[in-house]
């Protein structure tokens, strides 16, 4: 063992810091490529990637920023839930309280409202980029779907979250929006062909009432922190391992 | 051992291969359904459908227009009393196009939906905007006390308006 | 002719030599691409953070069922589909016209046999699918920004500078298209969308296959009808093009 110089030395080669981090900064390439493989997080990427990978001008490093912005979303999302509750009786209240009364509430809430409005707007770009370098042709037909679907979850999430706050800007915004599903061809009550009434249609599916109400409330939190962030999250996952699988990001051939 | 997947005979494979995909598709076909039917709550905690408005005498035209609207149930129970001459009927303040509550100016004598700009007359017709149909009428009758009660749960579209329980009489 | 052929098989051949590009040079992830990643982290956090400090997200009054907010606009990304309603009816713009955008999109790499310009930037070799897919893309955006900046109440026009104070009325003699003469000329626009273009290109036709092209060219005889249904409304102020008894198009 060398002779410690100092504290950070002492430290840095300790047994235990040695044991937790196994690679420093040397600048050597098999030390390169050990930070990436050894790293748990980092090992989504591959060791090498080709030039144009690392321009900005070919990817917009707008697939990134929207995993970055979802990141930003789950823990200022977990955060928020320590004081919010979905019951139409206190949700409101728990949105002043985060506002006026919670330390740095209302920091976390408007990060977590604005980097949800960025991220349906990365999402949309990173798709547009995708289209014009034309990377959904074989062998990454799949992915160009799996993509369609994130896409669709991000629109989801952002609409489900969009009721929480249960003040009228929620409310009529989910109205105006959920009234639509009413017109579903065949299970909607007041679509063409409708089979069902208000009580049994998919709007009440959805709803678990007539109207907008404690049940809604409680859906669409439900939806919101559960079960399309765990969606999000598996597809998130096939889309990362295919860029991988599929030969990496797509290049001039 | 050879097994020849032409034959139809049943053999020990085959048959627990059945049984266990037979076991999988039927736990799929009944929890399905229930999972669905799961989403059907059997109680809501809504609003009661039918509420008591009071006696028909309480309501009477003002001035020398032919209708009077009430607005005194909206708030509560998206409810317009319309009182015309010899009739009373209750307008769902809810538009015809999306569900918006449209709002009642009583100096124009027209609905006005805030959504999608649609307008209906004081009986509820539609004349502007994209709302497909006039305003729907709920079911209104005459208690065993005398008084007027309001029935939310049956609505009633404009060609059913001749209908009994669409309006009483006066 | 097989009425369906395969779709996904129409570019096997250039698979194997999309999947590994070794032409280009290769860097190392550690430390440039990981560093750059940072920086944007970083950044991101900021832009962020003084976002959040200076503008707060909206919280209106309590939710209150028996008073509508005038306009009532969705979140600004469904406020396109919203815009749509004016033109048709709650049905298509909010369920048809949504589901079938979605299935477009992840048909695209299964009818797009064009194995050009795959991982560049290229206008010239992927021409036809460039121009419809930014058309579409700018339609969402044009609706969208309609809907968010230029809707005031009572979902009527307002110019930015103008004030929502101002009152309008809305004075619109809509009428619809006798259904005959609808349902001939809206079968009429869809053969004329469909087998012109096969007849007129047959190489065009032959590339895709039937199945194919079918799907093609009735997706984009459906995007192109909005905008033309738009027109039809604002110009001619025509409701429906074809009405039925149960439902109107």
């Amino acid at each position: 063992m060398k002779p410690n110089k100092n504290i950070w030395q002492s430290i840095r080669f300790s047994p235990l810091f040695k044991s937790i981090f196994r690679h420093g900064y040397d600048d050597t390439k098999q030390n390169k490529i050990l930070q990436i493989r050894s790293n748990v997080f980092l090992h989504l990427h591959p060791v090498k990637v080709p030039a144009h990978a690392m321009k900005i001008r070919f990817t917009w490093c707008m697939g990134g920023i929207t995993f970055f912005l979802f990141l930003v979303e789950t823990i200022t999302g977990i955060l928020l839930m320590f004081y919010y509750r979905p019951v139409p009786e206190y949700a409101y209240q728990d949105m002043k309280y985060l506002e006026f009364d919670v330390p740095f509430g209302i920091l976390l809430r408007n990060i977590h409202r604005w980097a949800a409005h960025l991220m349906v707007g990365t999402v949309m770009l990173h798709m547009l980029r995708v289209f014009l370098t034309g990377s959904y042709k074989p062998p990454r037909e799949f992915n160009w779907v799996v993509g369609v679907m994130l896409l669709i979850f991000t629109f989801l999430l952002s609409f489900t979250g969009y009721l929480l706050p249960w003040d009228q800007l929620a409310y009529w915004a989910i109205t105006v929006g959920t009234n639509m599903i009413r017109a579903t061809p065949f299970i909607g009550h007041e679509g063409p062909f409708a089979l069902l009434d208000k009580y049994n249609d998919v709007r009440f599916m959805i709803l678990g009432g007539t109207e907008i109400g404690a049940n809604a409330l409680l859906r669409f939190y439900v939806l919101h922190i559960v079960v399309l962030p765990a969606a999000a999250i598996i597809f998130m996952a096939v889309h990362f391992w295919r860029i991988r699988k599929d030969g990496g990001i797509s290049g001039p051939l | 051992m050879h097994t020849d997947v032409h034959k139809t005979e049943i053999t020990r494979r085959s048959l627990l291969s059945l049984l266990g995909w037979g076991a999988f598709f039927t736990t799929l076909a009944i929890s399905v359904p229930a999972s669905i039917r799961f989403l059907f709550p059997r109680v809501l905690f809504e609003k009661p459908s039918t509420f008591k408005i009071g006696a028909p005498d309480d309501f009477r035209i003002n001035g020398n227009s032919e209708h009077q609207v009430y607005e005194t149930w909206k708030a509560e129970h998206s409810v317009w009393l319309v009182k015309e001459k010899n009739r009373i009927y209750a307008v769902h303040a809810k538009c015809t196009h999306l569900g918006c509550t449209p709002n009642w100016f009583p100096d124009e004598g027209v609905f006005k939906c805030p959504c999608h700009g649609s307008q209906f007359n004081r009986s509820g017709v539609n004349f502007a905007g994209p709302a497909p149909r006039p305003l729907d009428r709920l079911k209104i009758s005459i208690g065993k006390d005398g008084m007027l009660v309001v029935d939310k749960s049956r609505v009633y579209t404009f060609n059913e308006f001749d209908k009994q329980g669409t309006y009483v009489e006066v | 002719m097989p009425l369906f052929v395969p779709l996904p098989l129409c570019s096997l051949v250039p698979l194997y030599k999309t999947m590994y590009h070794s032409k280009s040079k290769k860097h190392l992830v550690w430390p440039d691409l990981a560093f750059m990643e940072f920086l944007t982290a970083v950044a991101l956090t900021i832009i962020l953070i003084a976002w959040a400090l200076l503008a707060n997200a909206p919280l209106l009054e309590i939710a209150s069922p028996a008073r509508s907010e005038n306009p009532s606009k969705a979140p600004w990304y469904f406020v396109g589909l919203q815009e749509l309603l004016v033109y048709f009816d709650p049905w298509i713009a909010g369920v048809m016209i949504p589901s079938i955008i979605v299935f477009c999109l992840m048909m695209i790499p299964y009818v797009d046999c064009n194995s050009k310009g795959s991982g560049e930037y290229s206008f010239s070799l992927r021409k036809f699918a460039v121009i419809n897919f930014i058309f579409g893309f700018l339609m969402w955006l044009t609706l969208l920004f309609v809907g968010f900046f230029l809707r005031g109440p009572s979902w009527q026009l307002y110019l930015p500078w103008e004030s929502w104070e101002k009152v309008k009325d809305i004075e619109e003699n809509l009428w619809s298209l006798n259904p005959a003469v609808g349902l001939i000329s809206l079968l009429a626009y869809l053969a004329l969308f469909i087998i012109l273009p096969a007849v007129i290109k047959k190489d065009f036709y032959k590339r895709r296959g039937i199945a194919r092209y079918a799907i093609v060219m009735l997706s984009l005889a459906l995007m192109y009808f909005v905008p033309m249904k738009i027109l039809l409304r604002l110009v001619f102020n025509i409701k429906y093009v074809l009405v039925t008894p149960w439902f109107n198009v």
